[in-house]
């Protein structure tokens, strides 16, 4: 990066130049190579920040950065924050070059200073001498770099004063129990001993009459038995009817329910009906509108933000700018979903690959060059002819094409125009362009192999073969006409691009034969259409 | 326009770079709060005697799709974002009891968006709320590199069109961060937005041209070069845009979709941008995609089930069918 952003005019100029030597015809070799080279530069450059560093930009970076605030925050924030200002890469880089994160010979040292300081008078006082010392080691060691002298001192104060509070606390509680509790204790285990005693001697005095109370207690237990089988009887057949009152209350309830839902559904639609027509009233250039039904669907909005925390936390979220308002189901789905509950028409797929290393199956058809790929692959090279005019074809792209139509009656045509390939742009889009097709055409080799079509598919691929040439020797001959007509050069060429472009869009349009000759007949009416625009 | 219902709240759309009349939709159950997602693949049938729009296959996943992207080098293959984040590879070419072919769980929270690369063919990065994105390998059962610098999550990861290496990142810690692969950290940061960036997209004829949408209810076009200042703000959308996609075929438009339920068509070269307006949706509108192999084909997708697919300019009313989903 450091290297490409001070010599992108170099570049440029380079490109200029040796796009100069790549025209003329001579050495064709040579200019391929040389073209390459600078096209491995170009593309590259262009995307690159290209602009000097801007002192004032670095300067409010790190006043930024300097803020005690913006320390305490994650690196990746100030980033973020600075991005957002606009700033480019390398400015943020060295704003945070000049503003260090962790200062750490300047201020360490005189925290240590100050350590050494309190440890001195620390010992003085005796209890907690030595807890202060590793207390007061531990903050410093804890303390960040970004901190200011006066919060060790806090951290001293704070020790000191907690150790006296937990003192103070214990001594007072010890002195409570030791005057409180202590006697209420004795007090208590001596009433249980003399109850003990009391109970043993009345014991020793009740145990004759033990067997007549015995049966006593018994009768009563018996009694006592039969009272309660009674009474649980009794309770049982009251929950019963409870039970019987109970289920007719939710029948009705139920009734009542389903009533109002069905309520609630029509009034939904009613409802849903309204919205409509209010959001299109929203879409009207009305500030004020726009308010108030952000004031109205501001609910809708804090849910969708809340919504998408089920999905944790990370919403394409309509900020500010007026939140969308969301459908009445949608709200639904995300308020049951808010709740914990599933929305039951979620089913249990298994879309795992059952068989993780299968091969995908081998392609039917070879890649179609884009509309946009002019000068690109062998079904293009039709469009390079169309593309004759007064001007010159590179003899760079004449060998490549060359090379890529492969036994193409055209090739002889390219030789004997010594035309250059023109875009509606500059040259380096050309030069970008064939570079891009250079790269694709090695990669393809290397990592795509056109496959062999079976013999079934061949009919139609030589149909398809053969079509693009049909409809590109047409082409030519209208294209023939117009280079013939002495017109303007530039306005022809633009002409014709677009010609040949919209041919070749609509030539390689065609999916079945049947279609075929009525495109054909409709790119010829297309050009010979332009041609009469311009006669 | 056609339609097609799904049984879940709809989170993407995308085309297939293969075939004209192939898409994917990603869906989550309870609008993806909690509950099953599914994928669809689905058909559009060129004869008038068919439904317009037919499930080729569907795949159910234990949790919410968030997002779903194609091949560029198989025709059948789909990479799914998954909200346990767990990143899933799909065959369609297999019988559906070989699928998922893959399960790459690595991300932590939930897997917002993914994209394949278009001009290598071979790698596809998918971005999580654990504020990382990631870059794999068709080849390889782990990740090939972690991109953690967000302080966010990231909601949208998006190569770009021309340079193989190159992607941009969206994200809720609202900057837009362009990456390249070969270098160890991001090459540029973008603050685009004062609120989260939703979404972000390259402009595919000018490789330096990148949208952006937020929770502002902006669309900012910048030029990389020139980052400070915005090309181009569009306004007009009533809250948050959700998704914003440059035209695979005109330079200068691009679409997107928004929680005011519309989807909107900009040209942001000219003085009045807004190209086109769509208010077929009647929820949130959240994924649309443009049509890399016919010009002018639309598709967009939302929390109200559906899926329409349109060209621009048609009229809406025509063509309205409910295909029935499983």
């Amino acid at each position: 990066m450091a290297t490409q952003s001070p010599p992108p005019p170099t570049s440029a100029e380079e490109n200029q130049r040796n796009s100069a030597v790549v025209a003329e015809p001579t050495n064709e070799d040579q200019a391929n190579a040389q073209a390459e080279a600078t096209k491995q530069n170009s593309p590259t450059s262009v995307f690159v920040n290209s602009e000097p560093m801007r002192e004032e930009q670095v300067q409010n970076a790190m006043k930024f950065l300097s803020h005690p605030k913006v320390r305490g925050s994650p690196v990746m924030y100030r980033r973020s924050f600075l991005e957002k200002k606009g700033l480019t890469k390398e400015e943020i880089d060295e704003a945070f070059l000049r503003v260090p994160d962790p200062p750490p010979s300047t201020q360490t040292a005189v925290v240590n200073q100050d350590e050494q300081v309190k440890t001195s008078s620390g010992i003085q006082p005796q209890t907690s001498s030595q807890n202060l010392q590793p207390a007061a080691t531990a903050p410093a060691n804890a303390i960040s770099p970004v901190s200011s002298l006066a919060q060790p001192r806090f951290h001293w104060s704070h020790a000191i004063l907690a150790v006296g509070v937990l003192a103070a606390s214990g001594a007072g509680t010890a002195v409570l129990v030791k005057n409180a509790i202590v006697p209420r204790l004795k007090s208590w285990i001596r009433r249980v001993v003399l109850e003990d005693e009391d109970g043993i001697v009345k014991k020793t005095d009740s145990r004759p009459s033990l067997a007549e109370e015995a049966a006593a207690a018994a009768k009563a237990a018996a009694a006592a038995a039969a009272d309660v089988a009674k009474a649980s009887q009794e309770m049982l057949i009251s929950k019963n009817e409870e039970r019987r009152y109970f289920s007719e209350l939710m029948n009705m309830l139920d009734v009542q329910v389903q009533e109002m839902k069905s309520m609630s559904n029509a009034i939904r639609k009613l409802e849903g009906e309204t919205n409509a027509t209010a959001r299109t009233y929203v879409d009207q250039d009305d500030r004020q509108i726009r308010v108030t039904n952000l004031q109205k669907t501001n609910v809708n909005g804090k849910t969708e933000y809340d919504s998408r925390s089920v999905r944790s936390a990370s919403p394409p979220a309509s900020a500010e700018p007026s939140v969308a308002p969301h459908s009445k189901s949608y709200m639904e789905i995300m308020a049951m979903v808010q709740r914990g509950e599933k929305p039951s028409n979620i089913r249990e797929i298994n879309d795992l690959p059952p068989n993780p290393n299968q091969q995908p199956s081998n392609p039917r058809l070879a890649p179609r060059t884009k509309p946009w790929e002019a000068g690109q692959t062998q079904n293009n090279s039709s469009q390079l002819l169309s593309q004759v005019s007064s001007d010159g074809l590179t003899s760079a792209q004449d060998n490549w094409s060359a090379s890529q139509s492969n036994g193409d009656s055209s090739a002889p045509w390219l030789q004997r125009k010594n035309v250059r390939i023109t875009e509606i742009e500059n040259e380096d889009e050309v030069k970008a362009v064939s570079y891009g097709g250079r790269t694709s055409e090695r990669p393809i080799q290397r990592t795509w192999v056109p496959p062999q079509p079976p013999p079934i598919l061949m009919a139609e691929a030589a149909e398809a073969i053969r079509r693009p040439k049909q409809s590109a020797q047409k082409d030519l001959l209208t294209d023939d006409q117009l280079v013939a007509q002495a017109s303007d050069v530039s306005d022809e060429l633009q002409r014709v691009t677009k010609v040949s472009e919209s041919g070749g869009a609509i030539e390689s349009n065609g999916g079945s034969s049947a279609l075929n000759s009525t495109e054909i007949q409709e790119a010829e009416d297309y050009s010979s259409s332009y041609v009469s625009h311009q006669a | 326009m056609p339609v097609f219902k799904t049984p879940f709240n709809g989170y993407s759309v995308k085309f297939s770079p293969f075939y004209e009349t192939r898409i994917a939709v990603a869906t989550a159950q309870n609008f993806g709060i909690l509950g099953n997602g599914r994928l669809h693949v689905l058909d559009l049938s060129p004869t008038p005697n068919s439904p317009p729009i037919s499930e080729l296959a569907a795949y159910d996943t234990a949790d919410g799709v968030y997002d779903v992207s194609w091949s560029e080098s198989h025709d059948s293959l789909l990479v799914a974002a998954i909200a346990d984040g767990s990143v899933k590879l799909y065959d369609i070419a297999l019988p559906p009891s070989s699928n998922p072919i893959r399960s790459l769980h690595e991300h932590t929270r939930e897997v917002q968006s993914t994209d394949y690369n278009p001009v290598r063919r071979d790698s596809f990065i998918t971005s999580s709320w654990d504020d990382t994105i990631k870059l794999w390998t068709l080849d390889r059962p782990t990740s090939v590199r972690t991109f953690k610098e967000h302080a966010y999550c990231v909601y949208s990861a998006v190569w770009n069109p021309r340079h193989a290496d190159v992607f941009a990142s969206a994200s809720g810690d609202c900057t837009v961060r362009i990456w390249d692969v070969r270098e160890p950290s991001s090459t540029m940061i973008i603050p685009g937005h004062e609120f989260e960036i939703l979404t972000c997209d390259w402009n595919k004829y000018d490789d330096c041209i990148i949208a952006t949408a937020s929770v502002d209810k902006s669309i900012k076009v910048w030029d990389v070069r020139n980052y400070r200042v915005p090309i181009s703000v569009l306004n007009g959308h009533g809250y948050a845009v959700r998704k914003v996609k440059f035209s695979p075929h005109r330079r200068g438009l691009l679409m997107s979709c928004s929680y005011d339920m519309a989807v909107c068509l900009w040209d942001y070269m000219v003085e009045d941008a807004l190209v086109g307006r769509y208010d077929h949706h009647t929820e949130f509108a959240v994924g649309v995609d443009m049509s890399v192999l016919v010009e002018g084909l639309l598709a967009s997708t939302g929390w109200d089930e559906l899926v329409y697919v349109w060209q621009h300019g048609t009229d809406l009313a025509i063509n309205c069918f409910i295909g029935m989903s499983s």
